[in-house]
């Protein structure tokens, strides 16, 4: 895999090819690729240890893969050592210089790189007000919040103008409301910098709220690439189905699979056609059925026709919409949040059995392996 | 019940006695001490019968003791930098290195601590014998050095593993070289443990005696040494002024030391 063998051209700013990084015997990383458009907003969303964070210190140069490069427009980039590389990057841990002051924080990396002291002076006072803390620049770190630390952490990841930048879970120690806040100011930062963004989380709705895309890892691979609408609406595996939002998961027989759909039959002979269905790669034809509990609709069991009946157990009132929790007949359970405007079976209780229908559009076949 | 000084009632009146008893008791020498060498007895009775200054105007104008003065001072300056920067880069071995027998290599560097003062200085007397370092000034500042390296990996390493990694590594990406980094953020980042290990460092070399007798020659004595020598050779009251200016500057030396790490805590 020669570095300098990559000429053709592309549309993609930052690529990561065949990434790979093992430790010993452990797969950290098993095989990633990637492009990423200029002034993209792209977040690596998965569970721990999935590979998303070592992905993201290979591009920083904080570890080197085992194989794969990374090319940044044009360069590659895996050769150049990590202070070198020109890359902004905000921790997942308050890493302020303590004994500097924010202001002089935020010219650190002015400073490394020897620029005059009138540009240092106006580049710190433009970064701290694009974070919003103009008023703190003589400030030392730990006279400043958690979520303060991370917007001059952000400021000066920013001075020097990098193509890209890297936030590992920035804000994976804030409480709930103060992250939204600096989510907001995030998105706000990316429209008026253009800056590409790599952004590593676990947290979905975070990724939901932030990305143009979402590269979800699982294992040490990317399950799917999309952008939220497409990974909720159309999981390409059964993990990005169960990962994002909440679905439940129906045993199923798929028949006549014809045009990437089929015929589900569930164990009770209840029958749904067209179906869309997905292959895991191996080949083997979808065994489970995907569905949200907000697609689907309760109808009355006299009422005629298909659904597939489920006997309640038990009903949450949440304000808005209604959760019913049912057992199929043989012993799913399924779970359906029902708007309150919404007609059918909305007076049904536990002990009463209800017909669920949904489109078939709204559904997904996997293969149960 | 956690048991709390104002829960304790009458026993705690106990508690204050038994606790200005052992004050006395480790603060009567020094007080002793000092006194005396304010004392005008030639004999260093007590109490003393008079109060005078002359001991430590024989002191001062007696050029030995200032050439004793002055070898201490040096050798424990000498010694405060070698066992300092010695210590910073040890410690950076032992506390970010990845190795096999790291742990086994970090009790290593604690012996000098452990093992009998007069074992290491009567190793050091034959080794050095046969190197020509006995008597010299190197030879002095290398076994101090020793004595003192644990002295100083203590707070050092101690500061290391308290100063979080990903601080240099965000100095690293926005642009600093890995030297760089460490010398511009890591080294002001563990500046406390380095004071500490210094004046610990520098302390030790001062009051030490034991290796010190070892090392010395007529014409190279440390404070220390020279007291002890006085002491078997002419009882005078000139030692106990000297004594009082050894824990005088140990005293400064310690409330600076308190000074910085309050500063730290705030």
């Amino acid at each position: 895999m020669s570095p300098e063998g990559t000429e053709e051209m592309t549309d993609s700013f930052l690529s990561i090819k065949n990434i790979r990084k093992t430790y010993g015997s452990v797969i950290a990383v098993e095989d990633v690729t990637l492009d990423i458009a200029k002034g993209e907003f792209l977040t690596f969303l998965g569970p721990s240890g999935s590979g998303k964070s070592t992905t993201l210190f290979a591009i920083a140069g904080f570890e080197a893969p085992t194989s794969g490069e990374v090319i940044l427009d044009g360069q590659a980039l895996l050769d150049i050592p990590s202070h070198k590389r020109n890359i902004g990057m905000v921790f997942q841990r308050y890493t302020l210089f303590p004994h500097l002051t924010v202001g002089e924080n935020v010219a650190f990396p002015l400073r490394v790189r020897r620029k005059s002291a009138s540009e240092i002076k106006s580049k710190v006072a433009e970064m701290l007000e694009l974070v919003q803390l103009q008023d703190m620049a003589d400030r030392l770190p730990s006279q400043m919040s958690g979520g303060q630390q991370q917007r001059v952490a952000l400021a000066r990841a920013l001075a020097y103008d990098p193509p890209v930048l890297l936030m590992d879970e920035p804000l994976s120690a804030l409480d709930k409301k103060l992250r939204e806040e600096i989510q907001t100011q995030i998105r706000r930062i990316h429209k008026e910098t253009g800056v590409t963004i790599l952004y590593v989380t676990h947290d979905q709705e975070e990724a939901l709220r932030l990305s143009d895309r979402i590269a979800l890892f699982n294992q040490g691979r990317i399950e799917q690439v999309g952008t939220g609408h497409d990974l909720y609406f159309n999981p390409a595996t059964r993990f990005v189905a169960g990962f994002i939002g909440n679905s439940n998961f129906l045993e199923v027989e798929a028949q006549g699979a014809r045009d990437g759909r089929a015929k589900a039959v569930f164990p009770d002979g209840t029958q749904m056609d067209g179906v869309p269905l997905h292959t895991d790669g191996a080949g083997n034809e979808g065994s489970v059925l995907m569905v949200r509990p907000e697609a689907i609709r309760l109808e009355t069991a006299a009422s005629q026709g298909a659904g597939l009946p489920i006997r309640i157990f038990d009903t949450t009132f949440l304000g808005d919409a209604i959760q019913v929790d049912g057992r199929t007949s043989w012993g799913q359970t399924v779970t359906v949040r029902a708007p309150l405007s919404a007609g059918g079976a909305q007076g049904a209780g536990p002990g009463d059995t209800v017909n669920l229908q949904w489109n078939a559009e709204e559904s997904h076949l996997f293969s149960n392996g | 019940m956690l048991l709390t000084f104002k829960t304790m009632g009458a026993l705690r009146w106990v508690l204050v006695g038994l606790s200005v008893i052992v004050a006395i008791f480790l603060l009567v020498p020094v007080i002793f001490i000092v006194a005396l060498s304010f004392g005008s007895s030639q004999w260093l009775a007590f109490p003393p019968p008079g109060w005078t200054l002359r001991w430590y105007q024989e002191l001062l104008a007696d050029p030995r003791w200032l050439a004793s003065m002055l070898t201490s001072a040096k050798i424990a300056a000498l010694t405060t930098i070698c066992a300092v920067t010695l210590g910073l880069l040890t410690s950076f071995a032992l506390v970010r290195g990845n190795f096999r027998g790291r742990e086994t290599l970090r009790a290593a560097f604690l012996t000098p601590m452990i093992l009998p003062v007069v074992v290491i200085g009567v190793a050091l007397y034959a080794f050095f014998l046969r190197i020509g370092l006995n008597g010299t000034l190197t030879g002095f500042v290398i076994a101090h050095t020793i004595l003192a390296l644990p002295f100083a990996i203590i707070p050092i390493s101690n500061a290391l593993e308290a100063f979080d990694k990903s601080i240099e590594d965000a100095a690293i990406v926005c642009g600093a070289s890995p030297w760089e980094a460490r010398l511009r953020v890591t080294l002001p980042g563990i500046r406390h443990g380095l004071f500490a290990g210094a004046i610990f460092s520098f302390l030790l070399s001062w009051d030490e005696v034991v290796v010190a007798i070892f090392m010395a020659s007529p014409t190279l004595q440390t404070l220390p040494v020279r007291i002890w020598g006085s002491l078997r050779q002419d009882l005078s009251p000139v030692i106990a002024a000297a004594s009082a200016l050894l824990v005088l500057l140990t005293i400064c030396l310690m409330i600076v030391a308190a000074l910085v790490q309050k500063g730290r805590q705030k």
